[in-house]
């Protein structure tokens, strides 16, 4: 990877850093932060734009659902997107495994795992150098100057991105990648502790499933309709999109019955209300 | 009468929609972009800068919703505030903050299960199935569809917010809100079934026989035989109750899964 690559992801890794991200949250955090699309400019930076978006699916699925309640995060995604996507990339290619095997996805989700928890402390040290400008910000407030709110919200924390975000990936991109290919070159996947990492590589999507499968079930009960989509796609060999039209079938059949009984709630607390009238 | 002019509601507006979050830190999270967003409607509503400085005080106190649902609050405090530049009467800093804190925990709590939990999962769902081979149709399609549809939506519940004050607020919480959500959450339940089985594949390399003619029996075309990838279901149920029930961290998850697998994989279980 030539310096100026790694610059330009280090870059837009700035973008989308995060819930922090410089482009703010629907553009920054919710698209150019997600893996799947990160991947396409990875690509488009590193010259291979369908084999990065093969790499970028399973890191993808490893984080499908990335809830922030309150600031706790459970993984950092500008590392998955910026550091460990254009690695894993590398290292795929100097392997010479094809980025569309089974290998492969295997490989990357471990990297998403990776990456993405380790990234984590970029996350708390962005949110950390933040409160300087804060600091600056509730200052000025006092002396009734609020013209510095917007220098603060926006401008500000560009220099927090640049240290903790622009540095780091564009180091790691840099310097990391050549250190990944010398140890790729020699990979040989029949070899049991290879093996075994890929084996784990295959079974972490599950956690960033069921991390996704706890966001929306309420009660055990509704485990049902998890299996049901299990079942649909896993036997019957429904293809995503087939299921999402089964499963709106579920939600419209549910919505009739819930505004039926609330329908019926209302009628019942007239009557109800009748009746202690009656009471009295 | 002071009204606030369209322009300024959307500079507020568009304000909130870039800066909601960047200047993000756990003491204050949100506060300064609230603050930046509401600078536009206090310049426009009061004449002078003391007066200006005085009111911007009310949004001093600490802000965090998910953001893009909480488009609806910085819309309903531009109404308050164009109501307390006309003079009327009890609006003050605690009214206006005891709705602020009032409404920020729940539309937190219907942000992250919909929007974040639910919608932006399905979204990306597709996407990863368009982009199946490497297709770029699959990050086109995300971009594009997320973008309009949550930025149309962050202006609907803004101006909602404005027009019709607190009351705006029912139509994300009340009954029939309620319903549609939890219906949008059935469907997502059975989106979730159909991405584990699309996307998550755990086999077991086990023998656990020889057959008459001699061929090895394989433990994965039994299990498959009697209900396709069941081991991968397992997984996955057994991940989602770690969490749910016994309250462990993804990370901890993680941990725990990886050792199972490297071990599983090791001993010729897994893999």
């Amino acid at each position: 990877m030539s310096l100026f690559q790694a610059i330009l992801i280090g870059l837009v890794s700035c973008t989308a850093a995060s819930t922090i991200a410089c482009l703010g949250t629907t553009v920054g955090n919710y698209t150019l932060n997600r893996p799947l699309v990160a991947s396409m400019i990875v690509g488009i930076i590193l010259g291979d734009v369908s084999g990065c978006i093969l790499i970028g699916i399973p890191m993808q699925v490893m984080w499908i659902a990335l809830v922030t309640p309150g600031g706790t995060v459970a993984s950092d995604l500008r590392a998955v997107s910026y550091i460990g996507i254009p690695l894993a990339y590398v290292g795929v290619k100097a392997a010479g495994i094809d980025p569309a095997s089974d290998e492969a996805f295997q490989l990357a989700s471990s990297i998403s795992a990776m990456t993405g928890t380790i990234g984590i402390t970029l996350f708390y040290g962005t949110a950390m150098m933040n409160l300087i400008w804060q600091h600056i910000g509730w200052a000025k407030l006092d002396k009734g100057d609020f013209e510095i709110v917007g220098k603060v919200d926006a401008l500000m924390p560009l220099i927090s991105h640049f240290c903790l975000s622009f540095l780091p990936v564009t180091l790691l991109c840099y310097f990391g990648s050549g250190a990944v290919e010398e140890v790729f070159k020699t990979l040989d996947v029949s070899v049991w502790y290879v093996k075994a990492l890929l084996c784990v590589g295959s079974v972490l999507p599950a956690v960033g499933i069921a991390i996704l499968l706890k966001s929306v079930v309420n009660k055990t009960s509704d485990l049902v309709f998890f299996l049901l989509g299990f079942v649909l796609a896993a036997a019957m060999g429904l293809t995503l999109l087939a299921a999402t039209v089964v499963g709106g079938v579920f939600a419209l059949i549910n919505y009739q019955m819930t505004m039926i009984k609330i329908e019926a709630n209302k009628g019942g607390g007239a009557a109800v209300v009748v009746e202690e009238e009656e009471d009295i | 009468m002071k009204k606030i002019s369209k322009k300024t509601l959307n500079s507020s507006f568009w304000r909130w929609w870039y800066g909601n979050l960047t200047c993000f830190s756990h003491e204050h999270m949100q506060t300064f972009g609230y603050m930046w967003a509401m600078i536009p409607i206090l310049k426009e509503l009061y004449p002078t800068h003391e007066e200006q400085a005085e009111k911007l005080q009310t949004y001093y106190a600490f802000f965090n919703t998910e953001p893009q649902i909480g488009c609806i609050v910085v819309g309903v405090t531009a109404g308050l505030e164009e109501a307390r530049a006309n003079g009327a009467e009890g609006i003050d800093d605690e009214m206006i903050n005891g709705i602020r804190a009032g409404l920020m925990g729940p539309l937190a709590g219907i942000g992250d299960s919909l929007i974040v939990g639910t919608y932006i999962p399905i979204l990306l769902g597709i996407a990863v199935g368009l982009a199946e081979g490497g297709s770029v149709i699959g990050p086109i399609f995300y971009i594009v569809v997320w973008n309009i549809t949550s930025t149309w939506f962050q202006k609907f519940v803004f101006d909602k917010g404005y027009s019709l004050g607190g009351s705006a607020v029912e139509l994300l919480v009340g009954e029939k809100a309620t319903a549609f959500r939890e219906s949008v959450i059935v469907m997502g339940q059975v989106i979730v079934g159909a991405m584990a089985a699309s996307w998550v594949n755990i086999t077991t390399p086990l023998q656990i026989a020889t057959n008459s003619e001699g061929e090895p029996v394989m433990l994965q075309a039994n299990l498959d035989g009697a209900f396709p990838k069941i081991l991968t279901m397992l997984f996955v149920v057994f991940c989602w109750w770690l969490q749910a029930k016994k309250g462990l961290t993804p990370i901890k998850v993680l941990l725990l899964m990886a050792v199972i697998a490297f071990v599983g994989s090791v001993l010729g279980i897994l893999g």
